[in-house]
């Protein structure tokens, strides 16, 4: 069984913020609510500077927290599938923000409104596809929690068609934040394929995954610049 | 997989059926009955009614993006006729982009955007200023072209020069082949572009030297990068390319050293960062060019074969010749001065007696300036420890490996991994011609040009005017005062002038006063530096602007006519190339999101029609677009999709329908093409033309200036700033710019530069996602802890800016990553105009707080040469 991960190259990602546009652009963007941030730091002092730009969706981890939370108040509106993605159905959901309390990541985020994209502005023919025409993930619904779900609309069809050895290698069965890296910081795909090239960054690339202290075994790992004096 | 508009395939408005004339909206039954021509409106009921005709389901569209200038190819998705995500055309990615930035990811809500200009405007409120409110008051497009036709046929009969045409975004939609044709068949000389505030000087410092410009490190086979301020990785021409090729060069262990104030993104992704005091580069240059020489780190062969270093320099600065025009070079075999021809063996350095005269190699000449620009004396002046300008340039010249080759494609070529790249960093500057010369002459000395690992330089040698003197014509015919006595090398126009001129075009000499203005696509009153005179000019003029939405440019406007975005355009599209390959591409529509039924394609066809210049107009567009087999036919009416075609076929040999599907067509170049072609054809041996590490031309150019000022008598041109200016090598003069003399009470250098979130145009501030992606919806000044605690502010307190010029407020961002004694301040940001909500308006305008100071070579306006007062707010 295929087990999907991303490893993110901090030392080729120039900063762009191309992947946020894209996960913003593809999934929707409920104002104040993204699935995916850029975190910026500066280490050192003048004139021994160095700069970091790391992105962060979701972990998808192997042990999330906002699942175990979710299940143990009996709402289970958290579920991981066979292939290791992460999702929320929001209507189940119950708006409680357990799950962003217990995310180290600070992932989950809550949408107490549902905002237009032109503050004081009718909605744009994007904002106006209706509910049912859209993947149950795109249907957002005020007061429910949401996330990045590995672009799960995308990888399904994949699955659906029998090509899941396509996934992270044809631009349809990429998550869209991966794809349009313009300077191939970001991979996407099976780590359990030797071909793949989230297997090779991962063992031979010397990545890690971030506060592994917390037990929760991400799906996403990171190849580090290193340094954070 | 295509997007197909039923109507479309309908070119003659005769098969238009009434039935499908009459579906339109409102707008476009109104302008059918005043008379709009009917293929016009044709394309826009066919997109109107898009959804009705069968645009269901899911459709892949592959276009060109025109947000910035580096025209990435683009995939874009549509659902059931909804414009849904862009991502990079994967088939593009061996030619040029491999991704594609955020502003092209956000780009369908450039398109839809609801502040978008939908109908024609008339001002009611006759005062012009950029805080003024323009008072609109919709108009129906027949009005909006009878006002203006009227007023361009009275300008026609009058004076055609008093038309003046600007653009700048709108160059890279339709391209600048359209306006330049329909300009010269109405008669004015006067279009202009934007160049002089982008690099206009890195292109004239090139144009000077090889007789072209453009060009690319070949950073494939770079050992080391030394960057002046390029910001590859957040802004720049050719960004796209070189963010991954630089990347995987990195990877591959080429060294990146990143010579700039602010500590960019690029910079971040440096190996090293020489944190340098801005406007200082030249001299930081030139002492390496002295260490260099010193150290016999050079490449004679290069310096003797390929240019004009051996050239004999007489005691007044010009080239000595012989009585056909030849420079002369000391032949070592003969002893004596001569042409470089067969058999002659040139000396590099030295000094001679030529005909009783004293006169030194070229080279001697450039050695003998340095004398006193030692990394000692270039720390004082730029801030960088001279041992670090030593060991750089001493890596630099051992990093050339001079003398050595590669073969490649059994091409035995030359090898120097060792180049110098810069965009702005360099050329916006007072004497941005000079500081950028002074890069090329480093790279001369160690022979880098055209080399593998070098500095691939673009059509070398495409114009030989370039190596010749200015006409320094006067009195000038143009308002932007082009190559005349004013600007005597400022070959891209001088796009900030035309205001100037017009507050006092007798002081120029200029013969006539423009009465009227066409701006399409530009925001170029907000873009320039010391903005606000800008504006002053343009209140002199009747002003159209053609735009998406409402500018502070746009607020200058009498009449302000709708653009329909790059999504909902045919355009023959610009393109980029890249050392092994070129393409050639189109945009096509996708929607008409407010059923806008003209673009400026239209615009300009019904204009040239009702004033009757349309013969000429397409007779024209033959000349300017150079096309060999496919034509434009003076007798045919034109839309902008069946120009598309002529251009497309004509380079491609393609039919339109390929490039509707495809988007783009590329080709790889071979070995050839990409080392051979440049300086080793054009300058290499005896008998050839030579690559100039000597600009004799400018001295020929300021001998006219100082005869035409004595003999026409004028006033206000300074003879003695003109010589230092034109000086035909840099001097350490140039990193004393203007903005710096006598400005004891401004003790802080304010520099500028471009973030990833906006572009010039304007319309970028209003877009939801590109606001969305954190601190993008403002700017910052960015300030070193050191300095924010002198004047006592902390990280997102008010600080106030100010200079000669003007005064500058926002938010400071405390930062390690720039020096103490300069504060950097983003532009595209701290909009002020109505027609934008609040939102739009965020963070700090600073254009009009920089001092303009032009470097007078070029017309290249100054960015970066302002100094200032920072307190707290």
């Amino acid at each position: 069984m295929a087990k999907f991960v991303r490893v993110i190259d901090t030392e080729r990602c120039m900063g762009c913020r191309s992947c946020l546009s894209a996960c913003y652009m593809e999934n929707h963007l409920t104002p104040d609510s993204p699935w995916n941030v850029m975190m910026e730091w500066e280490t050192g002092s003048y004139p021994n500077v160095g700069r970091s730009f790391v992105t962060m969706n979701c972990m998808h981890c192997e042990h999330p927290p906002c699942k175990l939370a979710c299940d143990a108040i009996g709402v289970k509106a958290i579920s991981k599938n066979e292939f290791g993605v992460v999702l929320i159905d929001y209507d189940k959901c119950i708006g409680c923000q357990y799950c962003q309390a217990v995310c180290p990541y600070g992932v989950p985020q809550y949408n107490a409104k549902l905002k237009n994209l032109y503050p004081g502005q009718d909605k744009t023919p994007p904002e106006l596809i209706a509910a049912e025409a859209r993947h149950p993930t795109h249907r957002k619904k005020v007061k429910t929690v949401e996330k990045c779900t590995f672009c799960w609309h995308k990888l399904e069809k994949a699955v659906a068609k029998g090509e899941t050895n396509l996934i992270g290698k044809v631009p349809e069965y990429t998550p869209s934040c991966d794809l349009v890296c313009p300077v191939g910081a970001r991979v996407f795909g099976d780590i359990e394929d030797p071909t793949s090239k989230v297997a090779q960054w991962v063992g031979t690339g010397k990545a890690t995954q971030l506060k592994k202290e917390f037990g929760t075994r991400p799906q996403v790992f990171y190849k580090l610049t290193g340094g954070d004096y | 997989m295509i997007s197909h508009h039923p109507g479309e395939e309908e070119q003659s408005a005769m098969s238009l059926t009434r039935r499908t004339f009459l579906k339109g909206t409102g707008t476009l039954a109104g302008a059918a009955c005043v008379g709009v021509p009917l293929p016009v409106l044709a394309e826009a009921a066919a997109s109107a009614s898009a959804k009705a005709a069968g645009d269901k389901g899911v459709k892949y569209v592959n276009t060109t993006c025109v947000h910035c200038v580096n025209f990435c190819g683009q995939r874009i998705k549509m659902e059931d006729g909804v414009i849904r995500v862009v991502y990079p055309n994967p088939d593009i990615a061996e030619y040029y982009n491999h991704g594609i930035c955020p502003k092209g990811g956000a780009g369908p809500f450039n398109t839809y955007n609801p502040y978008r200009i939908k109908a024609p405007l008339k001002r009611t409120n006759p005062k012009k200023g950029p805080h003024e409110d323009p008072g609109w008051k919709e108009i129906s497009w027949e009005e909006a072209f009878t006002e203006i036709a009227d007023k361009l046929k009275k300008i026609k009969a009058d004076n055609p020069s008093k038309l003046v045409w600007h653009h700048g975004h709108g160059k890279y939609l339709m391209g600048d082949q359209f306006p330049k044709a329909w300009c010269a068949a109405f008669g004015t000389p006067n279009v202009v572009h934007r160049t002089t505030t982008c690099e206009a000087a890195r292109h004239v410092a090139d144009e000077l030297t090889w007789g072209y410009h453009a060009f690319l490190p070949d950073v494939e086979h770079s050992n080391l990068l030394i960057n002046f301020g390029a910001n590859y990785f957040e802004a720049e021409q050719w960004a796209r390319w070189l963010d991954h090729a630089v990347t995987d060069a990195r990877a591959r262990g080429m060294k990146v050293v990143s010579v700039e104030p602010r500590l960019s993104n690029a910079g971040a992704k440096a190996d090293q960062w020489v944190p340098i005091r801005p406007g200082t580069d030249v001299v930081m240059l030139l002492a390496m060019a002295r260490v260099l020489m010193h150290d016999g780190l050079i490449d004679e062969e290069f310096l003797t074969n390929y240019t004009n270093a051996p050239h004999l320099v007489a005691k007044d600065g010009a080239v000595l010749t012989d009585d056909k025009g030849e420079p002369l070079v000391w032949d070592a075999v003969s002893n004596s001065a001569k042409p470089f021809t067969e058999g002659v063996t040139p000396t590099l350095a030295g000094s001679f007696t030529v005909n009783g005269k004293p006169a030194a190699t070229a080279y001697q000449v450039l050695h003998d300036s340095l004398t006193d620009v030692t990394p000692e004396y270039a720390e004082k002046v730029t801030g960088v420890p001279a041992e670090t300008i030593q060991s750089l340039a001493r890596e630099f010249g051992k990093q050339a490996m001079i003398g050595s080759t590669v073969v490649i494609d059994g091409r035995k070529i030359r090898y120097r991994p060792a180049v110098i790249h810069s965009f702005r960093g360099l050329a916006a500057k007072e004497y941005g011609v000079q500081n950028w010369r002074a890069a090329l002459i480093v790279m001369m000395l160690v022979g880098a040009p055209d080399a593998v690992g070098g500095l691939g330089l673009h059509d070398v040698y495409k114009n030989p005017d370039n190596f010749k003197p200015s006409k320094c014509e006067y009195p000038p015919k143009r308002a932007d005062l082009q190559k005349s006595v004013y600007f005597p090398h400022s070959h891209h126009n001088v796009c900030q002038q035309v205001a100037l001129t017009l507050l006092d075009p007798k002081a120029y000499g200029l013969p006539y006063e423009p009465e009227m203005q066409i701006f399409y696509a530009t925001n170029r009153a907000f873009s320039t530096a010391d903005a606000l005179k800008q504006f002053a000019g343009y209140a002199k003029t009747y002003n159209v602007v053609i735009d998406l939405v409402l500018t502070e440019t746009a607020g200058m406007a009498d009449i302000v006519l709708p653009d329909l975005s790059y999504l909902e355009c045919w355009h023959f599209a610009p393109t980029r190339w890249t050392p092994n390959s070129k393409h050639t591409a189109i945009r096509q529509p996708l929607v008409n999101a407010y059923n806008i039924p003209y673009d400026t394609w239209a615009v300009m066809w019904e204009l040239a029609k009702r004033v009757g210049f349309q013969k000429e107009y397409v007779e024209g567009m033959n000349k300017e677009w150079k096309n060999k087999k496919v034509m434009f036919d003076p007798t045919k009416d034109y839309t902008a999709k069946e120009a598309v075609a002529v251009l497309w076929e004509d380079a491609t040999e393609k039919p339109l329908d390929y490039a509707i599907e495809h988007g783009f067509k590329g080709k790889h170049v071979d070995t050839d093409h990409r080392y051979l072609e440049g300086v080793e054809k054009q300058f290499k041996g005896p008998g050839k033309p030579k690559m100039k590490l000597y600009a004799d031309q400018l001295v020929g150019s300021y001998e006219t200036i100082a005869k035409t000022v004595k003999e026409k008598k004028i006033k206000n041109l300074d003879l003695a700033y003109y010589k230092t200016a034109l000086s035909p090598i840099p001097i350490k003069e140039h990193a004393e710019p203007t903005a710096r003399k006598g400005v004891k009470d401004y003790p802080i250098y304010l520099m500028t530069y471009k973030r990833m979130y906006r572009n010039q145009a304007g319309n970028t501030a209003l877009n939801p996602i590109l606001n969305a992606l954190g601190d993008t919806d403002e700017n910052f000044v960015l300030i070193n802890p050191v300095l924010a605690k002198q004047i006592g502010v902390g990280d997102g307190e008010e600080v106030r800016i100010e200079t000669r010029a003007g005064k500058a407020q926002g938010k400071a961002r405390i930062t390690e990553g720039i020096r103490p004694d300069v504060v950097a301040v983003s532009y595209s940001y701290g909009h002020i105009s109505p027609g934008f909500p609040d939102y739009a308006k965020k963070g700090i305008w600073i254009n009009q707080a920089l001092e303009l100071h032009p470097d007078v070579i070029s017309g290249m306006n100054s960015f970066n040469d302002t100094k200032c007062t920072v307190v707290k707010a």
